[in-house]
C-alpha cells in the first residue's frame, strides 16, 4: 500500500503543480485574481454558512421531531436539497436569454414545487405505512411493549 | 493532547462514518474521473493533433461524451455537498495545526474542496450560459481540472489507509467521524476492536446512501432530457428544450449575437472559395448543388444535442472543384466579424462533412447560420461554422 500512496501522491503533486503554472502562465492576471477569489469564496461560503446551516438543521430536527418520523422527514430534506440546488440557479436565470436558444424557458420555480410535492408525497405515504404497520404488530403481539422492535 | 477550548465545536452525531465518507467518495472519485476524461476529449475538438484528426464515426461520439460530462458533473453537484456534509468535522480537528505535515495536508484539501466546488458551479453556470464570473471558461475550466484531478490523487493518496478501511467495514459498524480523529477516539472500532453498531437515531447512514442516490438519480432523470431526446418530456430541470428552437434545434449563438444579420440575408451573398482553382458560388448555384442529405446531431459543448436531418453541398465536391481532395485540410470562415468564427476541417470529416442549407426540410433558419453553415458528424457544436463566406484549402 505504501507505494501505491507515494505513487498517488507524486503523480497528483505533478498533476496539481502543471495545472498551477498553466493558470499562472496562460491566463491573464486580471482572470487568475478572479478565479483566486472565486475559490476562496466557495470554501467560505461552503465552511461557514452552507455546512453549519445544515448543521444547524438537523441538530434542530433533533430536538424536535420523534426518531421514527424524523428518518423520514431526513430522506425528504436530502432529496429535496439535491434537486434544489440544480433548480435554484435556474428559477433566479429564467428568461435570461433570447428564446430562439431554447434555453432556460421553463417555468422552473413550478417544476420544483412539483418534485418537492413529488418527494413530499413519497415519503409521506412510506412513514404512513411504517405508522400503520408498527400499531399492526404491536396488537398482534401483545407481549412486546412499544419501542421494543426497534 | 492539548485540551481544547470549550467553545470548540463538538459533533455528536453517530450518522457520519469513515465507512459512509468512503463509500460516498468512491462515488465521487468516479464520477470525477469520467468528467475528466471526457472533458480532455472536449477539449481534443478544439485542439487535435494534426497526425491524429478527428474521426467521423461514430458519428454520435461526442454527443454521448459531451452528454455525459454535462450530465455527470450537474450530478456531481449535490453528491458533492454531500459528501463535504459528511466530513466537516474535520474541519475542527484540534489542534487546528499538529505538524507541518499536517498544516500540508490541510492546504491540500483546502486545493481540492476549493476547486471541485468552483469546478462544478462554474460548470454549470456556463451551461445556463451565465458568465459573470468574468474570466474566459474553457482554459480556465481545463487547468482547474488539472488542479483538481491532481489534489483529488494526492488526498487518495494521503487518505488511502482510512478509504481502505472504510470500504472494508460495513456502513452500519465503521468509525463514527467527529471532530476527533479515530487514532484519538479509544471508543473507535479501530482501537476497541468489535464494538456494537453506533445507535443512529433517526435517519440511518445507509439511509442516507439511499436518500442521496434518489434524490441524484430524480436531477439526473429531469436535466438529461436535453441530449437523451426521449426524457426530453420529464425534463423539469433540463436547461434546453430541443424542440422549442426554430426548426426544432436550439440555437448557441444568434444571428443578432454574431451581428450577421445584413451580410447573411444579402442578396449579393457569395462563397469565396479559395484553393489553386478559386471560384466562387452563389445563392442560387447552392440551390442546383444542394442534394445530399444526411442525418447528424449536433452537439454542443453545453451539453444539449439533438439529432436532425440536414441538405446540402458536399464539402468534398466543392473543394475538389477547386483543386482540394479528401486530404486537403480545410478553412472555413464565417460572416461573423467577431467571436468563434473559424474552424478546421481535416481528416476523415472532409469526405462526411456537409455544407447545410436545409435543416429538417426547410431553408436553414437566419439563426441556425443562413444561407449556408458547415455541419459534420462527431464534431463540437460551436466547430460547426455558420453564417459561412469563406473556404480556403490549406494544403
Amino acid at each position: 500500500m505504501k507505494a501505491w500512496r507515494i505513487l498517488l501522491a507524486i503523480a497528483g503533486l505533478l498533476l496539481l503543480a502543471f495545472g498551477v503554472f498553466r493558470l499562472l502562465t496562460e491566463i491573464p492576471t486580471g482572470s487568475v485574481i478572479k478565479v483566486a477569489i472565486w475559490l476562496l469564496a466557495a470554501l467560505i461560503i461552503h465552511d461557514m454558512v452552507i455546512a453549519p446551516s445544515v448543521v444547524g438543521l438537523g441538530w434542530t430536527l433533533r430536538r424536535n421531531v420523534p426518531d421514527r418520523g424524523r428518518k423520514y422527514l431526513q430522506v425528504a430534506l436530502i432529496m429535496i436539497a439535491a434537486v434544489s440546488v440544480i433548480a435554484l440557479p435556474m428559477i433566479v436565470l429564467r428568461g435570461s436569454q433570447p428564446p430562439v436558444k431554447a434555453l432556460l424557458l421553463r417555468d422552473y420555480a413550478a417544476n420544483l414545487a412539483l418534485l418537492i410535492g413529488l418527494i413530499a408525497v413519497v415519503t409521506a405515504a412510506s412513514y404512513v405505512v411504517r405508522v400503520v404497520r408498527d400499531s399492526y404488530q404491536r396488537s398482534r403481539l401483545p407481549g412486546m411493549e412499544k419501542g421494543g422492535r426497534r | 493532547m492539548q485540551r481544547r477550548p470549550r467553545w470548540w465545536p463538538k459533533f455528536t452525531s453517530t450518522l457520519r462514518s469513515t465507512a459512509l465518507t468512503a463509500r460516498i467518495g468512491r462515488v465521487l472519485g468516479i464520477m470525477i474521473g469520467i468528467l475528466f476524461l471526457t472533458g480532455l476529449l472536449s477539449h481534443y475538438q478544439y485542439e487535435p493533433w494534426r497526425w491524429l484528426p478527428i474521426p467521423a464515426r461514430p458519428i454520435w461520439g461526442y454527443r454521448l461524451t459531451q452528454g455525459i460530462h454535462v450530465a455527470t458533473g450537474i450530478a456531481t453537484i449535490p453528491l458533492l455537498l454531500i459528501k463535504l456534509w459528511s466530513v466537516y468535522p474535520n474541519l475542527f480537528r484540534f489542534p487546528p495545526i499538529r505538524s507541518f505535515r499536517h498544516a500540508l495536508e490541510r492546504i491540500s484539501i483546502a486545493i481540492l474542496v476549493a476547486t471541485a466546488l468552483v469546478q462544478v458551479t462554474t460548470g454549470f453556470l456556463n451551461v445556463l450560459n451565465w458568465y459573470g464570473f468574468g474570466w474566459y471558461f474553457p482554459p480556465v475550466h481545463r487547468f482547474l481540472g488539472y488542479v483538481l484531478v491532481g489534489s483529488l490523487l494526492l488526498h487518495i493518496g494521503v487518505k488511502l489507509p482510512d478509504i481502505v478501511y472504510g470500504l472494508r467495514a460495513r456502513v452500519a459498524e465503521g468509525d463514527v467521524l467527529t471532530e476527533i480523529p479515530w487514532s484519538e477516539n479509544p471508543a473507535s472500532h479501530s482501537n476497541a476492536g468489535t464494538l456494537p453498531d453506533p445507535p443512529t437515531p433517526g435517519i440511518s447512514r445507509r439511509g442516507v446512501l439511499t436518500a442521496a442516490g434518489a434524490g441524484i438519480g430524480l436531477v439526473v432523470i429531469t436535466t438529461v432530457g436535453q441530449t437523451v431526446t426521449p426524457l426530453a418530456p420529464v425534463g423539469l430541470l433540463a436547461p434546453r428544450r430541443w424542440n422549442q428552437g426554430p426548426q426544432r434545434v436550439p440555437v448557441n449563438r444568434t444571428a443578432e449575437q454574431a451581428q450577421v444579420g445584413a451580410s447573411a440575408m444579402a442578396a449579393g451573398w457569395v462563397l469565396e472559395v479559395v484553393g489553386p482553382r478559386p471560384y466562387t458560388l452563389t445563392l442560387a448555384d447552392l440551390d442546383s448543388r444542394a442534394v445530399h442529405q444526411a442525418r447528424f446531431p449536433i452537439n454542443c459543448v453545453e451539453g444539449w444535442s439533438v439529432g436532425a436531418n440536414w441538405r446540402g453541398l458536399s464539402l468534398l465536391e466543392i473543394i475538389e472543384q477547386a483543386g482540394g481532395s479528401a486530404d486537403s485540410r480545410v478553412q472555413v470562415d464565417s460572416l461573423e466579424p467577431v467571436g468563434y468564427n473559424r474552424s478546421f476541417v481535416e481528416g476523415p470529416q472532409v469526405s462526411a462533412a456537409l455544407l447545410a442549407t436545409h435543416l429538417n426540410d426547410e431553408r436553414l433558419d437566419l439563426d441556425h447560420g443562413y444561407p449556408l453553415r458547415l455541419i459534420a458528424p462527431n464534431r463540437a457544436g460551436v466547430m460547426n461554422t455558420k453564417w459561412l463566406g469563406r473556404i480556403e484549402i490549406l494544403s
